[in-house]
């Protein structure tokens, strides 16, 4: 039993199987983007370039790690660390290849919101202790953007929730499930505030302030490099399989049995969709200012987030 | 002593909004800009020392790559000037491919900016798409040139080669295309909410001001005046082609942009028009080596705005003194003007509004061969 | 055009014209005292209106350095006003009073000829490299191309 759960964890649906999927995602994603964009993207690496997110990784994690003098060493060389282990732990709530998640417990949509606090406060962390002009702008920048968006990010997360009458995710994709329906039909305004406020949480485009390429080199990332830098993207990419997988799971269905469709597959699919939707979104848009996209969540995402919680105590979309 | 309101946000040499090495120095009181102190000469190549070393002929591929984006505009304007110094007329057909070229130039240089200025706002497919179908043009060019970046075709006396009937239908194919996709590109900027965002009332240059700082080309129609070397002041065949010049009122970035793409599209009916009147017959006649002593000031109508040459001869085969004024430098007074008082994020949209080409304005060309030694002063 | 242009510089300067040159069409050339500069170029930006600053050109004679400052008129005409300036003593009033963006234009000068300012506070370098050394103006003709390639920056 015990080596069963030691598979579980290790192999499958744990570490090893997430990093797969992490760069798969990684592909997908840049795949789709460079065919909106019309370009090939990664080509030559394994069939269609599907290895070239490996390659990436394992070129970083050979290349010279340089630390700035002024670094605040400690911090600067945990940071990294911390930022792939957060969205790991945090996937293992999320069912993938049953119905319930590998450690889920009641109360762990409450964790998944406190995660993704911690995240932005590891950037803010990780610009911070470079101690470079760029960083720091990059971190004070999406520090910003998380005040404006955690609070919508929290009513789309809380409508789910009090639909299924829990805060575990498991129950609510086993009550999606019990019920034949999606959280998508029920409260599609939840649904469009919960992808907005996840582009602002991945720092995709419109929202990629934080590391606006064209303004401040690369934001809070400017000063990482070699195995940092591999670990913040191998971050990243956890990121949006934890992003595609909430998605799923509280709007989509999450990971049910369709016939003889094993689960874990049922679940591919649908984060697979998610994930081309997010490079879409990144491919369609320019990028907000900083003071526009807090001005924007504020002023029109935060009422419309409200406006579903009170359509659903109103008894629409439960 | 108390403590520094402003902070200083150094933007260059080396920065990822600026293409080409050039140094800003922002003053910032929190998020906004209060002073701009611009340090230029990065890529100072000591051209106009090296235009009075060589004759005439030589210089003609010096004034070639005086910058990459806008190489027939300089050759245009040298050989115009160094032509009414030797007092050579060069014959129309001539003249009418001359045109041709700056205008196919003209397209190439504002799709590359247009792309440059969606990427800056990070909108990148906008950037993508410009740039693939800115090939178009490039191929056109090395079909007609040979060159895809320096054209070459000017010389003293004409230009290098004619354009062939069979070209001309290539020309016109190509031209189709790209007037089509400009079209889109023309909606997707009005039309795109983001990208208005980033672009409208952004960078604002009041009328008054851009003429009183003598700004030029685009970034002065952008704020509604009507200013135009090829119309004002007529050189090769731009007196006998009707065109519209365009200007628009919005003094911000984004009536750059719109006068850009506008541009483009007159462009092609520019070059529809040359290349349905022109004239058959010679596309070059025998310059001289020596021009007599005199001087002579030409001026032409680069993608960015009026450039200036000044020439003046001393009756051998070397020029006693070229002066090259690029439009971007015309331009720096007013950018910086534009620059007080914005967002730090607005920063590199606006640099990148006026259409920066700062190896023209350094008028230089490579880094010494010895960089890694001494630093010398190197041709 | 030219020509009005010609005769009201030359009946309000007077004398202090010495060589007016109309080679074609909107182009002026017009050498006028350098003790009445000031006064003709007032003239030609603020009576005449020629609004736009083309540029300043320094030009190397040997014993004395010219200044032709290109002025343009509705984007057309092209005057350009000649001074003459002795070499060892060269300075000229700014007239960055009169146009705001000539500073870069005579920053320029000032760099590249030795030409000296009356007036232009800003005079540091704005083509040459930083501890280029002093008094040396690479486009005057006793600087060859080889002795600039001689010079060695001073470190800072």
């Amino acid at each position: 039993m015990l080596a069963y759960d030691l598979f579980q964890l290790i192999v499958f649906p744990g570490a090893l199987f997430l990093f797969c999927l992490a760069f798969l995602y990684e592909w997908v994603d840049r795949k789709f983007f460079a065919k909106v964009q019309n370009r090939y993207g990664p080509l030559y690496t394994g069939t269609l370039g599907l290895l070239q997110p490996v390659a990436d990784f394992l070129k970083l994690l050979y290349k010279e790690d340089l630390v700035p003098k002024a670094c605040d060493r400690n911090i600067f060389s945990s940071v990294p660390i911390v930022y792939v282990v957060l969205p790991l732990t945090t996937l293992f709530i999320i069912p993938i290849s049953g119905q319930t998640g590998l450690v889920a417990f009641n109360g762990d949509l409450i964790f998944v919101m406190f995660i993704f606090a911690l995240m932005t406060i590891t950037v803010f962390l990780a610009g911070w202790s470079s101690m470079s002009r760029f960083s720091i702008i990059g971190s004070v920048r999406s520090a910003l953007q998380m005040l404006s968006y955690e609070i919508p990010l929290g009513l789309a997360l809380i409508g789910p929730a009090i639909a299924a009458k829990s805060l575990s995710i498991s129950s609510i994709v086993q009550w999606q499930s019990a019920n034949a329906t999606w959280g998508l039909w029920l409260q599609p305004i939840g649904f469009g505030v919960f992808f907005i406020c996840m582009l602002a949480e991945l720092e995709l485009v419109p929202f990629d302030i934080p590391e606006a390429d064209t303004e401040i080199v690369a934001g809070w990332r400017t000063e990482f490099s070699g195995r940092k830098l591999a670990m913040f993207r191998l971050g990243r990419d956890l990121e949006i399989v934890l992003a595609s997988a909430l998605v799923t799971s509280l709007f989509l269905g999450g990971a049910q049995p369709l016939g003889l469709i094993p689960p874990v597959l049922v679940f591919l699919v649908k984060s697979l969709f998610v994930v081309i939707m997010l490079s879409f979104a990144r491919a369609l848009f320019a990028r907000f200012r900083i003071d526009q996209m807090i001005a924007g969540m504020w002023k029109y995402l935060l009422p419309i987030a409200i406006l579903q919680i009170i359509l659903i105590q109103l008894g629409l979309g439960v | 002593m108390g403590y520094a309101s402003t902070i200083k946000v150094p933007f260059g040499p080396q920065h990822p909004a600026l293409k080409e090495p050039e140094h800003f120095l922002f003053e910032c009181e929190g998020d906004i800009v209060v002073n701009v102190t611009p340090r230029i000469g990065y890529v100072h190549r000591g051209m106009e020392k090296a235009f009075e070393l060589g004759t005439y002929s030589h210089d003609m591929y010096l004034a070639e790559r005086v910058c990459g984006i806008c190489t027939s505009a300089h050759t245009t304007c040298y050989t115009q000037a160094v032509e009414e110094l030797m007092g050579v007329e060069i014959p129309a057909r001539a003249r009418y491919i001359r045109t041709i070229i700056a205008e196919l130039e003209r397209l190439q240089s504002h799709s590359l900016w247009v792309g440059i200025v969606a990427h800056e706002a990070g909108f990148d497919t906008l950037f993508m798409y410009v740039w693939r179908d800115r090939e178009v043009v490039m191929n056109l060019f090395e079909e007609l040139t040979g060159g895809r970046v320096l054209h070459a075709i000017n010389t003293l006396g004409g230009v290098r080669r004619d354009i062939s009937p069979d070209a001309v239908l290539k020309i016109k194919g190509g031209l189709d295309y790209f007037e089509k996709r400009t079209k889109e590109y023309l909606r997707v900027i009005k039309t795109e909410r983001t990208f208005l965002k980033r672009t409208s009332g952004v960078g604002l240059l009041k009328p008054d001001d851009a003429a009183s700082l003598n700004a030029v080309g685009p970034t002065l129609r952008g704020s509604g005046i009507r200013n135009d070397v090829r119309v004002d002041d007529p050189y090769i065949a731009y007196g006998e082609i009707p065109f519209n010049l365009i200007t628009s009122d919005g003094c911000d970035v984004l009536s750059r942009t719109v006068v850009r793409t506008e541009e483009m599209l007159e462009s092609i009916n520019i070059i529809r028009y040359a290349l349905d009147h022109m004239p058959a017959g010679e596309i070059r006649v025998r310059a001289p080596k020596n021009a007599p002593p005199g001087e002579v000031v030409s001026r032409v109508e680069a993608p960015r705005g009026e450039l200036m040459h000044y020439a003046r001869s001393n009756g051998t085969a070397k020029p006693e003194r070229y002066k090259v004024r690029a439009p971007t430098l015309a331009n720096i007074p007013s950018l910086c003007k534009t620059l007080m008082g914005v967002h730090v994020a607005d920063i590199p949209i606006i640099l990148a509004g006026i259409d920066p080409c700062f190896a023209c304005m350094d008028r230089m060309l490579i880094i010494g061969k010895k960089t890694n030694e001494k630093r010398y002063f190197t041709r | 055009m030219a020509d009005e242009i010609v005769e009201r510089l030359q009946s309000h300067l007077k004398s202090d014209v010495l060589e007016v040159r109309v080679p074609r069409a909107r182009r002026i050339f017009l050498r006028v005292k350098t003790t009445s500069f000031k006064e003709a170029i007032r003239y030609a930006i603020l009576e005449l209106g020629f609004s736009h600053l083309s540029s300043i050109t320094g030009i190397d004679l040997g014993g004395e350095i010219e200044l032709i400052y290109h002025l343009a008129y509705r984007n057309a005409t092209e005057l350009s006003l000649i001074i003459r300036v002795p070499k060892g003593d060269a300075l000229v009033p700014t007239i960055s009073d009169l146009m705001p963006n000539s500073a870069l234009y005579e920053r320029e000068v000032h760099d590249l000829m030795g030409v000296r300012f009356d007036g232009l506070s800003d005079l540091s370098p704005l083509l040459l490299p930083d501890g280029w050394p002093k008094e040396i103006y690479p486009l005057r003709k006793e600087y060859t191309f080889s002795d600039l390639h001689e010079i060695k920056l001073k470190k800072s």
